[in-house]
């Protein structure tokens, strides 16, 4: 049972692929309920998601955008996500300036066996989300 | 006259460069345009004044020989800034420093005269006095200038070899560099999509911002335009054109030096520059970095620290 | 339906609203400071007391048009048959062109020899231009970096307008040029305007004096091809330029246009949208290839095309109207009239060009 509304908004996932896409693999595998919105995009490491990536996706129709990646110092290729957390936070500040409300993007640390928390943070954010409503009138 | 100075530092110069790039008169009074000096006989049509505003410094990349360039405060951090990334060879540049008090924006200069056409212009320490067909008008430069003169923080150049006048303190105060980013940020979420909404529709889609802009040195590769990897398209939309602009802004992030070009060379005078105010900002407040003061730093988005003492973790 | 009219300033609102009862009209708006040509609406200002920062070329050859829309349709039953479906639009609605100057509506004339012509003619532009009645304001005088006396114009030519509108005693005494200009004089706003005629021919003449001719008597009426074909020349005269394209999207006779197929995964359309010889990619070949890789080629090709190889073709026709546009917004104050001084020079000696390429001491 989902307790967000039944119209599904879209919600952009960018995951790097050892930390949290496995953190996901594993929440799916412990078979943890969440709200369908998110769809995810696999990339090698956060430090490869462009800030691009996340205003392209927000002013293509998206209503929210998630990145995750590995923990800081755990990053897999040693200093991909350290890149990341800056450019990532510099975006974060640059949003609500625009005038995009910068709840709509979120971006955090899930580490491969972390399914639980993966679980936590999909349903929070979209529940979040839900609460924002959509973010472009179709 | 500092005139006079600099134009003997520019005849000193000349035997050991390819050029020097001064200024010199343009099709009118309010008008200067860029000249490249090769031999003796053109140094006599340099001027300095306060209509000299084009950043010469964004000339640099491209020259494949030995030059020299005289440059402004705001002009030398953009040269400060090619130091930390390397895109220039400081051997191969002679850089002459201008000192300067401010310069007068075109665009106020002519609301202030109704837009009628410019006769004569004669300008003094801190005022000009515009001739136009209805009579004559002073105007302080401080009432016309652009924003980047009334808070600059460096009106002497940071880096020279050669200053062609005394150097000058700032009187400004370095809280207001960012007032007008505080300005908007205090007003709501709403208000600030609309005044981009309608600043950005007016958009052309020129470049002129880009291409004026000296960090802006992928030009001919700029992913705005390419088909591969194809970001956007050549459509007018609100949509592609805000597109534009934040790549634009992005890939200045820690970069922008505040000259002020993109703002100024925009026919359709939209407010370019405040997107990388707003993320110079925030670069002064995470990193306490200040793009282009110093040539051994390094741009924050290049750089990383194993703790990041202003960034916080963000809770859901 | 009279010839000569006259529009008191007070009505002006009035009459672009009859205009646009049933038609768009394009008339320049204030935005801030800026002056931009838009499609009018009623909460709209409009400010004719100075070009405006954009042409009205817009109207008639929009920087983006769609061509034509496709959709790819599987056939069901045979998976491997794509189909594909395309739509045409060529309803373009009735238009009109109010408070352009004289040199944007010559511009017009430019494009048309080019787009409308016996052997090959492009449908949308065409189309539109039918659909389209010009309506100038003539100029009180110059404005800064305008030319067009140099160039065959004047602020007061006739030339490819349906009305000229000059302005006279607190209104604009109007006349029209063709008979679907005779249709707009017809308006019950439009007075009966014979009793001005004198003043405006007066005004007209006073301000054809004003504007200046950057091109001396004794130039000469062709390009010097030998300082055309210098590089010397265009190194120097174009070193400053910065490659943007702010020039060739504000001039009113720039048509040089690129097509692109936008694809999102079924369907798609085929748009047509300006290009400028200032971008590097103007002419990328998709092989790779560039015949104008380097801004002095570029730049060279901007000057032959409107003052050497147009008027060529075109029986002496300048493709240039002397808007100043192009000088007004540059960047860093690219004077055209001033190269294309050179260039007509009856003294013009590529020698006197060549570099004194001096070894750099380093």
């Amino acid at each position: 049972m989902s307790e967000v509304a039944a119209k599904e908004l879209r919600i952009v996932g960018f995951l790097c692929n050892w930390c949290s896409y496995g953190g996901a693999d594993t929440a799916g595998v412990g078979r943890f309920k969440q709200p369908t919105d998110l769809r995810i995009i696999r990339v090698p490491c956060s430090g490869r998601v462009d800030p691009m990536f996340v205003v392209r996706a927000l002013i293509t129709g998206a209503d929210g955008v998630l990145v995750s990646g590995c923990h800081p110092r755990d990053c897999h290729y040693s200093d991909g996500n350290f890149y990341a957390r800056r450019r990532l936070e510099m975006l974060k500040r640059l949003l609500p300036f625009l005038g995009i409300d910068d709840r709509r993007f979120h971006y955090t640390w899930v580490s491969a066996s972390e399914g639980a928390r993966w679980q936590q943070v999909v349903t929070d954010f979209t529940t979040r989300l839900h609460t924002l409503g959509p973010l472009h009138k179709k | 006259m500092s005139t006079q100075k600099l134009k003997e530092i520019i005849n000193k110069v000349l035997p050991d460069v390819e050029a020097v790039i001064a200024w010199q008169e343009g099709f009118d009074k309010l008008n200067v345009t860029p000249i490249f000096i090769t031999s003796p006989e053109q140094v006599d049509k340099v001027v300095w004044n306060a209509a000299c505003a084009q950043n010469l410094a964004s000339y640099l990349p491209s020259q494949k020989k030995k030059v020299a360039v005289v440059v402004k405060g705001c002009d030398s951090r953009t040269i400060v800034q090619y130091m930390q990334e390397g895109l220039i060879d400081r051997n191969n540049v002679i850089i002459i420093g201008m000192p300067c008090k401010g310069i007068i924006s075109k665009k106020k200069v002519q609301k202030a005269i109704n837009n009628e056409p410019v006769e004569e212009i004669t300008f003094t320490d801190d005022s000009i006095k515009v001739k136009t067909p209805s009579g004559e008008k002073t105007l302080a430069i401080k009432d016309v200038c652009p924003s980047k003169c009334a808070t600059c923080q460096y009106p002497t150049p940071i880096i020279s070899d050669q200053l062609a006048a005394d150097a000058i303190q700032s009187d400004k105060p370095a809280g207001a560099v960012y007032a007008d980013v505080a300005e908007l940020e205090g007003k709501t979420l709403e208000e600030r999509w609309a005044y981009f909404a309608k600043e950005f529709d007016k958009c052309i889609r020129c470049y002129a911002c880009r291409n004026a802009c000296p960090m802006c040195v992928c030009q001919d590769s700029c992913i705005a335009e390419t088909r591969d990897p194809h970001w956007i398209t050549q459509r007018l939309t609100f949509d592609e054109k805000l597109m534009f602009h934040m790549i634009h802004s992005l890939h200045l992030a820690g970069r922008c030096v505040e000259c002020g070009e993109c703002e100024r060379v925009c026919p359709m005078e939209i407010p370019v520059a405040k997107l990388k105010k707003k993320i110079n900002k925030e670069m002064k407040e995470l990193f306490d970095y200040t793009p282009g003061v110093n040539p051994e730093d390094k741009p924050p988005m290049f750089v990383f620290n194993v703790d990041e003492a202003k960034i916080k973790e963000h809770k859901l | 339906m009279a010839d000569k009219g006259y529009l008191p300033k007070e009505k002006i609102k009035e009459f672009v609203e009859a205009l646009g009862k049933d038609a768009a009209v394009y008339a320049p708006s204030l935005e801030g400071d800026t002056i931009i040509f838009r499609q009018y609406t009623p909460d709209k200002e409009i400010a004719l007391d100075r070009p405006a920062n954009t042409p009205p070329k817009g109207a008639i050859y929009p920087q983006c048009e769609t061509l034509l829309n496709f959709e790819f349709k599987k056939d069901q039953a045979t998976p491997e048959k794509m189909d594909i479906e395309l739509k045409t639009n060529l309803d373009f609605p009735k238009a009109f062109v109010f408070g352009g100057r004289p040199c944007d509506a010559r511009g017009f004339t430019v494009i048309d020899r080019v787009f409308i012509n016996p052997e090959a003619s492009d449908p949308y532009y065409q189309k539109r231009r039918e659909n389209t009645t010009i309506i100038t304001k003539c100029c009180n005088g110059p404005y800064a970096g305008c030319f067009c006396v140099g160039v065959g114009g004047g602020p007061a030519s006739k030339e490819g307008s349906d009305v000229v509108m000059t302005e006279v005693d607190g209104g604009y005494y109007m006349e029209a040029v063709t008979d679907k200009g005779k249709a707009v004089m017809s308006l019950p706003m439009v007075q009966d305007g014979a009793s001005y005629e004198a003043k405006a021919k007066e005004a007209n003449e006073k301000a054809t004096a004003m504007v200046r001719n950057p091109f001396p008597a004794d130039s000469v009426d062709k390009v010097s091809p030998e300082l055309f074909d210098s590089a010397d020349f265009w190194d120097k005269v174009i070193a400053k330029c910065v490659s943007c394209g702010a020039c060739t999207f504000l001039c009113p006779t720039c048509y040089c246009f690129n097509i692109t197929d936008e694809l999102a995964i079924m369907t798609g359309e085929r748009i047509r949208t300006w290009d400028s010889c200032m971008f590097q990619h103007f002419t990328l070949e998709t092989s790779g290839h560039n015949p104008r890789p380097i801004k002095n080629k570029r730049f060279r090709n901007r000057v032959g095309h409107k003052f050497y190889y147009y008027p060529e073709k075109y029986e002496n026709a300048i493709a240039c109207t002397g808007c100043g546009r192009c000088i007004r917004y540059c960047p860093v104050s690219v004077d055209i009239s001033e190269i294309v001084g050179y260039l007509k020079d009856p003294k013009a000696d590529p020698a006197q060009w060549a570099a004194e390429k001096k070894d750099a001491k380093n």
